[in-house]
This record gives structure tokens, C-alpha cells and sequence, in this order.
């Protein structure tokens, strides 16, 4: 446990540079839409009822008011989003191919450490979690920052003050922010088990390598029909003979199957067949 | 302690060899405290098990005695010493007489030519003496 | 419960029937010999013939196809790394670490780290702390790489080519190290291409070539038996 938590840490701080940078365009970028969004739409009103000669009321009424849901649907804020998601998901790969990288092959060093190599697999995903829990911990504050810069910047009347499920639902960010601990569960879960499954690929390409490759994308694929044979099974071959709830409690033993095939196979992989 | 080791020769033997040379010379004294093992191994660059068989043998011929946890020592036992001087000299002087036998010259004229360089060496020596 | 080695816990190294394919290439075709702790066993080669690929197999960095490897009677675990050390012929540590930093990393995992001999060492070879792996020279990099094995309490050492690329006087300081007190009663394995400065240094010879060992001999015996110096005995195989 102890050696554990030192490769968490250890993984942690050799990103923890990439990450601030990461946190600070995030910032940089939500707070440019705010402005940006926050002055079109106050140029905007400008506009119509000065040039237009439309009252106030109206305007409000035609145009709508300014809520939350500008920024967020706007376009510097959904690619800070996504910005900070394809970083990510590349380093979910580059977690792994870096320790190969290089005259200074890391992976020796670590593949020689008196702990079970397991607690690689699980050091890298915990610090993949940490990072992606700190970016929500970071969209959360963000948040607040955001709503307040808009009281700022667009009076009172041209505003209406959403709480934050209200401008989150029915987007992306439903699934980044859920509204229930069940759907927390349910994608946060479902995004563990995907890391998981790409961790054991990667594992294939760097025991195998050409071949490897194959391996891991097979594997993957795999994973994904088990996933689906549950619903696929029930939709077309019993005719939705099952109840969700029943489904639903198939799906999650599939799940748990999945996860513990790829913690599984990812352990073997590591422990012998893998090669520096 | 700078020697020259050859490859073909066991080390060991060559070890206990310059030992036995020093003794002969002087160099060591009688009684006086030799390295530990693993010293001697790395002040001659010889691998630390070379070294311990070297000791192994030179107890073994009396050339050196250990008391307890000390440091070995030299032997002062003047029977052994005196072996090992003859040793040296009778070396020596096999390989002359095995150099000089095949030139055919008569013992005496041999003998008066060593007699004549031990005592040309010899007053050079004196004289280099300060 | 740790498992006690007990009978049959004699400390070696054994190497047994090993083969080892890359791809198509057949690398090591039953390869056998031991090394004992407390004696300096050297792999000898021309370069490729898979010396390297010998010691990645007995840590468990490269699967092998067949064969069995012991150490101390039992198979590689986890725990062994505490008994058993690697020091390839690059250092493995980021380039961007300090060598402090790099005495902290090993601190942390290693129960046998010896923190002291390490701060020893460092000064032994004139180096410092707060120096950046990248930033050394060639000889000192290999010297680091070295103490990073050394300070560890282990039993046995495995040094893939600790004196290739290396200026002489690098290289003295290294060969040094061989005779001093660090690697007492420890088992080294070592490999080379060249024998010449270490022939004095070694116990054992294991020579191999096309992927077997052709001869194992130990060199005191060859010289007292047969009056041949190590390289003697390396012509004659090649000859014949």
C-alpha cells in the first residue's frame, strides 16, 4: 500500500507541471468567454435598442436574457473543455509510453521495484483520476468565479441567474457534472472501466508490439461487445423480454467482469510477458 | 604494494611469491603487521578471493601467522625465514646455471666472473650509499 | 507470511536451459551456467550474442521462451529486487533528476538502500547531490549508475558493460570498486567484450557464443592446471 501511494505521488508530480499549465489555460479561456460573450451580447442590446429604437422589455423578450447557458455554450468555453480532454486522453497513452522513452528507460527502474507491478497499473490510473477530478473540482470553482464576472458585466435586468443544474443539463456537461450520485456512478464508473481497458491494450502493444497492437485493439473491441450483449441480446433476440432494472443489474456484473478482465489481464501482461 | 601480475600464472601463486621476495629482501620484516585480506586485494587490484587463498597458503607454509581477531603478521620464526631466502637464491640459481650451462665455459671461470661482477656491484652500490 | 529458503537455498544463480527468440531470431539456444555469491562471474561475448538479454532475463525484464531461472533455489518475486540488483548500460533514472533526488527515489522503495554508503560513494567519486543526471559526463553518469546499485544491500549485483565508453581513469575507479569492500561476499555478474583490464578481477569466466555458453571455467583453476591465461583459453574455443 505504501509503495503504492509512493508511485501515485510519484506520478502525480511528473505531470503536475503540464497540469498547472493545463488549470491556467482552462482559466485563461473560460474567462475570455465570459467577456467575450458577456460584451456581444451587451453590444448586442446596445445595437437593437438604441439603433433599432426597441425598448428594454422588448428586447429581453425577443432576444432573451443572458444566462449562464451563453457561456457555456459558447465556443472558447466548450474547447477549453476539450482541450482539457484531449490532453488527457493522450496522456492516458503517454502515461505509459514515456517510462520507454528515451536512453533513460524509466520502465527498467520501475519494473525492478520490489513491489508487485500491479501497483504501476493502479498508480497510473489513480493519478488519471486525480487529474480528472481536480479539472471538475476546477470547472466547479470556475463556476462560481464565471457567474459572478456576469453579475458584472450585464446588469440586473438583462440577466436571469440560473443555478447550476439548470444551465448543465442537456449537454456535455451533464455527464462531466451529473445531477445524481447514480449518474456519477454510472459515467465516472463507465470512464474507469474505459481507462482500465486502454491501460490493457497499451500493455499488449508494449508486450507484443506490432502484433500488439492488434492484440489491444481486439481486446478492446471485446470489451465493448460485452458491454453491449446484455442490451443487444435482450433487444433483438429475446424481444425486451427483461425489465431495465433487471437489465440494468446484468450490465453492472458485465461491468464488474470487464474490469477485473482487464486488471486481470493487465496483471499477467505486466508480470510476464512484458519487455523493456 | 605495486606488482605486476602475469595472466598465466595463478595469481595466488604469484601473491605468496612476491611475499616470499620481500621476506628474502628485507622489505618485510619479521613480525611486521600485513593487510587485512581485502587491503591487500584492493591496494594490488587482485579479486578478494585471490588474495584470501593467497593467506590460506601462506599460513599454510608458515609465512605468516595469525593471533586471534589481530591482523596478520609476518612470521618471525628464523627457520621459515631462512627457508625462504634458500628458496629464492636456489631459484636464482637455477635459472643461471640453466642459462650458462650450454655456453661451454669450465665452473671455475663461471664462479670467478660472478665473483668478479658480486664485487664490481657491490662497490657501486657502496658508492651510491650516502 | 514471508517463505523461508531454506534447504536448497544454496546462494547462487542458476541460469537454466534458457532460450530466448526475438521476432524470428533465435537469441539464446539453451543457455546454462551459474554464478556464485561471493565470487565475480564474467559473460563474455562478441557484441549482440545476447549477454544483455541473459541478465534482463534472469530480473524478469524480458519473458523468456523456455527454461528455468533460480535465485537461491527459488524463482524471481518481487521481494527479490531487494536481494537482487540490475545496473544496465544506461542510467535509469529521468535525465531531469537530481542525484539527490534520485537517492531519495530509492530510499523510498528500497528497504536495502543504504543511504549512508551512497553519500559515501558520491564522495568518493567526487560528486554532488545537487548535480543533474543530465548534465554529466559520460564516466560520472556511469559512475552514478553504479552507486546506485551499490548502495543498495544486496546480494547480488548484475552490471551490463560497466566499463565500455569509459575514459581509464573512470574506468580504474570502477575496477577499483571491484577489489574494495562494497562487493564483499556479494555475487557480481558482469559482462564484457574485452577482458583485458579485469582478468586479475574476476573468479569465473562464462563464454558464449551463437546462443549457448561454449565454456565455464574458473580462472585460478585454468591457470594453476593448465598454466593459460583467460585469453589463452578464448583463442583455443574460438579455434576449434
Amino acid at each position: 500500500m505504501n509503495r503504492y501511494l509512493k508511485l501515485v505521488n510519484f506520478e502525480f508530480n511528473r505531470f503536475f507541471k503540464l497540469y498547472v499549465v493545463l488549470v491556467i489555460v482552462t482559466i485563461i479561456m473560460q474567462i475570455i468567454a465570459v467577456i467575450v460573450e458577456s460584451r456581444r451580447y451587451m453590444q448586442e442590446a446596445e445595437n437593437v435598442i438604441y439603433g433599432e429604437m426597441m425598448s428594454k422589455a422588448d428586447f429581453i423578450k425577443n432576444y432573451e436574457a443572458f444566462t449562464m447557458q451563453r457561456i457555456v455554450q459558447s465556443n472558447w468555453f466548450y474547447w477549453s473543455i476539450a482541450f482539457c480532454a484531449v490532453i488527457l486522453l493522450i496522456y492516458v497513452f503517454f502515461i505509459w509510453y514515456r517510462d520507454w522513452l528515451g536512453k533513460n528507460s524509466f520502465i527498467y527502474r520501475l519494473l525492478m521495484l520490489p513491489t508487485a507491478r500491479l501497483n504501476l497499473y493502479f498508480a497510473k490510473a489513480t493519478a488519471i483520476l486525480i487529474f480528472v477530478f481536480g479539472l471538475v473540482a476546477l470547472q466547479l470553482f470556475l463556476f462560481s468565479i464565471e457567474t459572478q464576472l456576469v453579475k458584472w458585466m450585464i446588469p440586473a435586468e438583462f440577466r436571469v441567474d440560473l443555478p447550476m443544474s439548470e444551465y448543465i443539463r442537456f449537454n456535455y456537461l451533464s455527464i462531466i457534472l451529473p445531477s445524481s450520485i447514480f449518474d456519477f456512478f454510472i459515467f465516472y464508473g463507465i470512464g474507469i472501466i474505459a481507462v482500465f481497458i486502454m491501460f490493457t491494450a497499451i500493455l499488449f502493444e508494449r508486450c507484443y508490439r506490432l502484433k500488439g497492437i492488434i492484440f489491444g485493439i481486439s481486446y478492446g473491441l471485446v470489451s465493448f461487445g460485452f458491454f453491449l450483449m446484455p442490451l443487444l441480446i435482450n433487444t433483438f433476440v429475446l424481444k425486451n423480454y427483461f425489465f431495465p432494472l433487471e437489465l440494468f443489474v446484468m450490465e453492472v456484473i458485465v461491468c464488474i467482469i470487464i474490469l477485473l478482465g482487464a486488471i486481470w489481464i493487465g496483471n499477467y501482461l505486466l508480470k510476464y510477458k512484458i519487455r523493456v | 604494494m605495486n606488482v605486476k601480475f602475469n595472466n598465466r600464472d595463478p595469481v595466488y601463486v604469484q601473491v605468496v611469491r612476491f611475499f616470499k621476495e620481500q621476506i628474502a629482501k628485507g622489505l618485510f620484516e619479521p613480525g611486521q603487521e600485513i593487510p587485512s585480506r581485502r587491503e591487500l586485494a584492493h591496494q594490488l587490484k587482485i579479486n578478494p578471493n585471490t588474495a584470501q587463498r593467497a593467506y590460506k597458503e601462506m599460513e599454510e607454509q608458515g609465512l605468516i601467522f595469525t593471533e586471534g581477531n589481530l591482523p596478520s603478521r609476518i612470521t618471525k620464526d628464523e627457520g621459515v625465514l631462512k627457508k625462504v631466502r634458500k628458496e629464492l637464491i636456489v631459484e636464482a640459481v637455477e635459472t643461471f646455471v640453466h642459462s650458462v650451462r650450454t655456453i661451454n665455459v669450465p665452473l671455475e671461470e663461471v664462479l670467478h666472473i660472478v665473483k668478479e661482477y658480486y664485487e664490481k656491484d657491490d662497490f657501486t652500490r657502496g658508492n651510491t650509499r650516502d | 507470511m514471508k517463505r523461508m529458503i531454506l534447504q536448497g537455498g544454496i546462494p547462487v544463480i542458476e541460469v537454466k536451459n534458457v532460450t530466448k527468440k526475438f521476432g524470428r531470431k533465435e537469441v539464446l539456444k539453451g543457455v546454462s551456467f551459474t554464478a556464485e555469491k561471493g565470487q565475480i562471474t564474467c559473460l563474455i561475448g562478441i557484441n549482440g550474442v545476447g549477454k544483455t538479454t541473459i541478465m534482463q532475463a534472469i530480473m524478469s525484464l524480458i519473458p523468456i521462451n523456455s527454461g528455468e531461472i533460480f535465485i537461491d533455489g527459488s524463482k524471481l518475486t518481487k521481494d527479490s529486487y531487494e536481494k537482487i540488483i540490475f545496473i544496465p548500460d544506461t542510467i535509469t533514472m529521468p535525465p531531469q533528476m537530481r542525484i539527490g533526488d534520485a537517492f531519495a527515489f530509492m530510499d523510498d522503495f528500497y528497504q536495502s538502500w543504504n543511504q549512508k554508503r551512497a553519500e559515501e560513494l558520491l564522495e568518493f567519486f567526487k560528486l554532488e547531490e545537487t548535480e543533474r543526471i543530465s548534465e554529466l559526463s559520460k564516466g560520472n553518469t556511469a559512475k552514478v549508475n553504479m552507486l546506485l546499485g551499490l548502495a543498495l544491500d544486496v546480494d547480488y549485483l548484475l552490471m551490463d558493460e560497466p566499463f565500455s565508453g569509459i575514459d581509464i581513469f573512470s574506468r580504474e575507479e570502477i575496477a577499483n570498486v571491484f577489489t574494495s569492500h562494497l562487493i564483499e561476499d556479494r555475487g557480481v555478474i558482469i559482462t564484457t567484450h574485452e577482458i583485458n583490464d579485469i582478468e586479475h578481477l574476476i573468479d569465473k569466466v562464462v563464454l558464449i557464443d551463437n546462443g549457448v555458453v561454449l565454456k565455464e571455467f574458473n580462472v585460478e583453476e585454468v591457470r594453476e592446471k593448465e598454466g593459460k591465461s583467460v585469453i589463452d583459453v578464448l583463442r583455443e574455443v574460438y579455434e576449434s
